[in-house]
């Protein structure tokens, strides 16, 4: 396929007659071990920055929850799948490692994406569905790496605006959500890789259900959920 | 499974799908245990991360018939991702027949370790490193683009003990049709290719079963757990 990209003939020397895969396999498990171990370390040292926002983020979760309270999660692209499987953790997790808690991804059905997107556009994918389903003692949270997902930033406006916990998980310095008044929680990140900051936001999101699992395990609305 | 050892596992899979998505394939995702990890993969390849990446071919399959669907949709040379334990009988049904159908199989999972050869490459972690496997994955594929000589499949690969085209081994191949009672020949997939082989020393067949055959003849029929 490279060999015919039509500025190949002005490098003819470059690469093109390497045939020793020895070298680059190599080079590659290298890569590949660094890259684990950038992703351990982001990982540890984002939950050590953000141990005291995960707390207090757990309790107001676990006290909504408590109290009937409903989770829904949003994003787009590879956050909308770290959405999906957040909502997921809560809802059904692992047999014996928790109890269940309603939970609720906004990506999960094309057939709402996709109406909203075309009848009005995509900023209002997610704003949309909680003017739908928020209900004040709800929790909104949104991811976007960059911080700046209009569509996430918008449905941050519409839960506050309902009542909803409001919590963001972003990347790089934060984006927008680092500034968003809408925001009652927001996670940050340190990195400026997406693949890094989805890891390290995975490793928050389990951190957060361990948390709000043990609140509710220990607290005195046990059993009400 | 030290980190060592999961990096050149890596390493030997990225060579593998750069070789196989510069020849042409698409890759078929399958993830029926954690649906959201398909999605996640199938994102990644087509509409990368980083400005200026080729967007390449990867679809996430969940159809409820998943050997059928993989078999209606994969071409020979394909690539066929796997996420999901060794107890994933689905996964398991469509990786018996990856040789059948000619595609290369990578598998993404965690708990037992699967039997040796059950996949082409098998990359084995705890269920929370899923993410992390499959983002090294796409950007060490993207390294190896960058290598344009080394990109065609490597010539030493006819070495191997399980070469379909030169070794002595039986290959796994799938019944397509009925058998004809006249000449007890019958028409199978071997490696994406219908070929017509014959059944007298295995007996009734049906469409679907996967046999081992050898110069021809069906040697014999491998057994599968019940649906």
């Amino acid at each position: 396929m490279t060999a015919d990209e039509p500025t190949g003939f002005l490098y003819p020397f470059i690469e093109a007659e390497e045939q020793d895969a020895g070298a680059l396999l190599t080079d590659l498990a290298a890569s590949a071990r660094g890259k684990i171990a950038e992703s351990g370390r982001l990982q540890a040292a984002t939950l050590a920055a953000c141990a005291d926002q995960v707390d207090a983020l757990a309790t107001e979760m676990a006290r909504r929850f408590a109290n009937g309270g409903r989770l829904f999660t949003f994003g787009n692209g590879g956050s909308a799948t770290d959405a999906d499987m957040t909502a997921v953790l809560f809802r059904r997790p692992r047999a014996g490692a928790g109890r269940p808690l309603p939970a609720v991804s906004l990506v999960a059905d094309q057939a709402v994406l996709t109406a909203l997107a075309n009848d009005v556009g995509v900023e209002l994918v997610f704003s949309r569905q909680l003017i739908a389903h928020g209900r004040g003692g709800d929790m909104a949270m949104g991811f976007s790496t960059s911080g700046g997902s209009t569509n996430v930033l918008r449905a941050f406006a519409e839960g506050r605006a309902r009542g909803l916990l409001t919590a963001g998980l972003a990347g790089y310095g934060g984006g927008a959500m680092a500034s968003c008044g809408d925001l009652d929680h927001c996670l940050v990140v340190g990195s400026d890789s997406v693949h890094r900051i989805q890891e390290a936001q995975a490793a928050l999101v389990h951190a957060l259900w361990e948390q709000v699992q043990a609140r509710l395990a220990s607290g005195p609305d046990e059993g009400t959920g | 499974m030290s980190v060592d050892e999961i990096a050149d596992d890596l390493a030997a899979a990225a060579l593998t799908m750069a070789r196989r998505f510069a020849a042409g394939a698409t890759m078929w995702v399958l993830a029926p245990a954690w649906p959201a990890h398909g999605r996640h993969v199938a994102v990644e390849f087509v509409h990368p991360v980083i400005v200026g990446k080729r967007a390449l071919p990867a679809v996430h399959v969940d159809d409820a018939d998943l050997v059928g669907a993989v078999r209606l949709l994969a071409r020979p040379g394909d690539l066929l991702l796997a996420v999901g334990g060794v107890d994933d009988r689905d996964l398991a049904g469509v990786l018996r027949r990856s040789e059948a159908w000619g595609v290369t199989t990578l598998w993404i999972g965690s708990g037992p370790r699967p039997a040796p050869g059950a996949a082409g490459h098998v990359l084995w972690s705890g269920p929370d490193a899923f993410v992390l496997l499959y983002h090294v994955l796409w950007e060490l594929t993207h390294v190896v683009f960058e290598h344009p000589g080394l990109l065609a499949d490597d010539p030493a690969a006819c070495a191997d003990d399980v070469c379909i085209t030169c070794s002595d081994e039986g290959r796994v191949v799938e019944v397509a049709g009925a058998v004809d009672p006249a000449t007890a020949s019958v028409v199978v997939l071997a490696g994406g290719q219908r070929e017509t082989v014959d059944t007298t020393l295995v007996g009734p067949v049906a469409p679907g079963d996967l046999v081992l055959v050898h110069a021809g003849t069906a040697i014999s029929v491998i057994d599968e757990p019940a649906p």
